[in-house]
């Protein structure tokens, strides 16, 4: 019997959903974005959808890699590879981000390949949270909103805006209440699904998100998806859209309970102020949420917020990946690994391609890392692992 | 790898500064020196690196290897003075008092000339960890790596990190760095603050180069200067910032003016004085010394160019060399010069295209010191789109006549070999023959001197100018 959980992995192994289709056929116009830094809300007060750009059910990176090279992330190359295959057709717009340099260049590659669709913003967010950088990204913020109305002809009004927020703060509430349940003994919800939550929620109208995010919620309560010797992992990473990645990482004997992911608490992190004016709003929100490692001035918020995972989600250990040639997060990761010397938290560093494969070998890493952080569990709490049988309580 | 951690801290820039001082004092007898320097040549320009010449291989062929005009090799001795100057206080820091401050390289020194710090360009060692010997720039760059920074970051930045963890660049007590060019930048200041613990103030680099991008710098500098101010407990005196813009003003007109000279037919320059001369402004543009090599190099190219006469006897091919220059490989210019009569006229590095800076009250300094950093070289191409390089790129192609391109494609450059198709199909479409090398700017392990020397003889002998 299906519950919601396989249909939200169904719809999420794809790159359009029945919602979207139907949007779509009622006459809604859908625009891509690329990077948390891209505040949904304008595009949704313009009555469009915002639709995050995946690479889900790509082809390979060979056409992609015509334009860029071998050194550039496989996620670009793959979602450029299906923008050139013409899987992204049904869009009427895209925003494309400064999120990194693989990014930015997507900007130039697209307009350069002529691809459609014909509404090509490149939209721009500071690398600091300051002051400054906030009048300047409620600025940018102005002009993107100005950019959709000039080509559209369309008028985002003060009070569309604020239902826009007013309503996905609504939809980030019911994400964090999600990830409260997360906090439990037993964990109701594993991260794959919610990596399918969060792929499915990201290109859908917001009204049917925030039902979808309903019906999840409703199945939770009694749930238990966590093994009794499984260890509680944060997740944190850029770029991540594989469901089977994580479900691996989970058959290992993890179960991932907090993140920092682009698709996970990045996603929700931070309620935008509903009072006031919208853009100050929006731009506060989206520039000084959880960051990703872009931001050259937050790394001390990151680890706060890993810190606080570790009390509030009783983590154990942490997983921090990236993609190959990913100077941002492998710079994090670099840092986060001095950060679990001097503070004792294991950490395992993963390094992969998006789809790229290689399950094997990540198994065993992870295997190998669960292991350890076992051993180091019940060593600490007075268990010791006996070799290959179970373990027993040393001294009693 | 032994040696490298045997060094003592700060040996590299202390034999750098000895070599300086040495080419400052041979560079005030020219004549003598160009010519003992060209007698000299089969010890070090045909060989590789050996035991003989492992100290001086570098210095003495980035100064030309004989082949540099007398006038114009002097005026490399007074940028050698400024290297002095800047290595001795860095040196002399801890005892002097004086705090000393990380300036990254494509960001404006200028304003810490008035705050009476020792400003310090924390990339320095990109240079000159190759004077140290030809294999030092990939061990500091495996120290980086072996500490767990990413590969493939871009290496200068490695050999940024590298340096510090080996102690051969001086602790910072304040940082200043942006977020451009690239993705390395971005990550790798945050690694230094880690890793030093020094407050940083980081400039923001727009994406796009109009009104509202300048003025964003601009607000951004004034934030320095509190950053300035709260850090150092005192006030930006405004006099010494006014007197270092005239001088950095003249500087860029110097530089500004043989960049103009180079477009003539035959270039009556070689494209190395301006590189040279942009290491010097990274290093110590508040030198009076910096400002005296450049109007030494503008005279010794403007003597040329009135002349008619041109950097080589027949120039065969004049050649834009694109991306990064080089580092371990500065004697390509005058290899190329010297083997194929193939003159560099215009490069990615060397060429400067900054605007005055209005002197006349603080508030236009800031705004025009706001826009002058935002055309710094690498600065002003990589940050936004495409554009910003290909544009230049393809105006260098006509006002320079130029004949062929050399691609220095380095390793680590993410968003420059994402743009090479791009890059490519612009030579295609307009013929321009153009050579796409594989490389590691900074890292030999990737292709070394002799491989680059390859791939160009080879590109040369295909188009029949070898």
């Amino acid at each position: 019997m299906t519950d919601i959980f396989d249909s939200v992995k169904k719809m999420a192994s794809v790159d359009r959903n029945p919602y979207l289709d139907a949007a779509i056929a009622d006459g809604s116009k859908v625009i891509g974005y690329f990077c948390s830094y891209v505040p949904e809300e304008i595009i949704h007060a313009a009555g469009m959808i915002p639709y995050r750009m995946r690479a889900v059910d790509n082809r390979g990176t060979d056409r992609g890699s015509v334009y860029y090279s071998a050194i550039n992330c496989s996620f670009v190359r793959s979602c450029f590879g299906k923008a050139l295959e013409g899987d992204f057709s049904f869009l009427d717009g895209i925003v494309f981000s400064n999120g990194c340099d693989h990014l930015r260049r997507m900007y130039d590659n697209w307009r350069y390949a002529g691809t459609g669709p014909r509404f090509r913003h490149m939209f721009v967010a500071p690398h600091i949270t300051g002051d400054t950088a906030l009048v300047r990204f409620t600025d940018e913020l102005r002009g993107f909103a100005g950019s959709i109305e000039n080509h559209y002809g369309v008028k985002i009004s003060v009070d569309a805006l604020k239902d826009s927020v007013r309503l996905y703060n609504e939809k980030r509430r019911l994400l964090a209440q999600l990830y409260e349940y997360r906090k439990s003994g037993e964990v109701p919800v594993r991260g794959s699904e919610l990596l399918s939550l969060m792929l499915a929620v990201t290109m859908m109208p917001a009204v049917d998100a925030i039902n979808l995010i309903r019906d999840v919620l409703a199945a939770v309560p009694g749930r238990a998806v966590s093994g009794k010797d499984d260890i509680r992992v944060y997740i944190s990473s850029g770029c991540m859209e594989e469901t089977a990645h994580l479900e691996l990482i989970e058959s290992c004997g993890a179960a991932i309970v907090a993140d920092n992911l682009c698709l996970g608490s990045r996603h929700f992190d931070t309620i935008a102020d509903e009072e006031g004016d919208p853009y100050e709003s929006l731009a506060r929100r989206y520039l000084r949420h959880l960051s990703c490692p872009r931001m050259m001035n937050s790394f001390k918020q990151r680890l706060d917020f890993l810190e606080n995972a570790f009390s509030e989600y009783a983590v154990d250990a942490v997983i921090a990946e990236k993609l190959k040639f990913c100077d941002l997060w492998g710079g994090d990761m670099y840092l986060m690994k001095q950060e679990s010397r001097k503070k004792r938290f294991p950490i395992l560093l993963l390094e992969r391609e998006l789809y790229g494969g290689g399950d094997g070998q990540i198994r065993t890493r992870v295997q190998a890392f669960v292991e350890q952080v076992r051993n180091k569990i019940y060593s600490e709490t007075g268990m010791v692992r006996a070799a290959g049988a179970g373990y027993r309580t040393s001294g009693k | 790898m032994k040696g490298i951690y045997g060094w003592k801290p700060l040996h590299i820039m202390r034999i750098s500064r000895i070599l300086f001082i040495l080419i400052f004092i041979f560079s005030r007898i020219p004549r003598f020196a160009t010519l003992l320097m060209y007698v000299l040549r089969p010890l070090y320009v045909p060989t590789t690196e050996n035991l003989l010449n492992r100290k001086f291989r570098y210095g003495l062929l980035t100064m030309g290897a004989g082949l540099l005009t007398p006038d114009t090799f002097r005026a490399y001795g007074d940028g050698a003075l400024a290297f002095v100057e800047n290595f001795t206080d860095v040196l002399r820091a801890e005892k002097s008092g004086k705090p000393l401050v990380w300036v990254e390289w494509i960001l404006n020194a200028e304003i810490l000339a008035a705050f009476d710090v020792t400003p310090f360009c924390n990339a320095a060692l990109n240079i000159f960890a190759n004077v140290e010997s030809m294999a030092a720039p990939s061990q500091i760059i495996e120290v980086a790596e072996n500490q767990g920074t990413p590969v493939e970051y871009c290496s200068a930045m490695k050999l940024n990190v590298g340096a510090y963890l080996i102690k051969q660049i001086p602790a910072p007590d304040l940082i200043v760095a942006g977020s451009h060019p690239c993705d390395t930048n971005v990550s790798v200041a945050q690694t230094m603050e880690y890793l030093t613990g020094a407050p940083s103030f980081i400039f923001d680099v727009p994406y796009w180069k109009d009104d509202e991008s300048f003025r964003y710098i601009e607000r951004q500098i004034w934030d320095q200067i509190a950053f300035l101010e709260k850090h150092l407990g005192k006030k930006i005196d405004w006099d010494r910032l006014r007197k270092m813009l005239e001088r950095v003003n003249e500087f860029n007109f110097y530089l500004g003016e043989i960049c103009e000279m180079h477009k003539a037919i035959p270039c009556p320059g070689t494209m190395i004085n301006l590189g040279y001369a942009w290491v010097v402004r990274e290093i110590n543009l508040k030198s009076p010394h910096a400002l005296k090599m450049a109007k030494g190099l503008y005279q010794a190219v403007r003597k040329n160019y009135l002349a008619g006469r041109g950097i080589v006897k027949r120039e065969k091919v004049r050649v834009l060399l694109w991306f990064p220059p080089i580092a371990f490989f500065t004697y390509i210019f005058k290899w190329m010069e010297d083997e194929f009569g193939a003159v560099i006229v215009a490069d990615f590095i060397g060429q400067v295209s900054t605007v005055p800076i209005d002197t006349s009250t603080n508030e236009t300094m800031i705004r025009d010191l706001a826009r002058t950093q935002m055309h710094l070289a690498m600065g002003r191409q990589c940050h936004g789109p495409v554009e910003f390089i290909t544009d230049e790129m393809e105006r260098f192609f006509v006002d320079y006549n130029i004949d062929c391109m050399i691609f220095t494609g380095h390793q680590g450059c993410k968003h420059g070999w994402a743009a090479a198709k791009i890059i490519r199909d612009i030579c295609g479409k307009r013929k321009m023959p153009a050579l796409y090398l594989n490389l590691d700017i900074m890292d030999q392990r990737c292709l070394d001197e002799q491989g680059v020397k390859n791939e160009i003889t080879k590109f040369f002998r295909e188009q029949g100018w070898g």
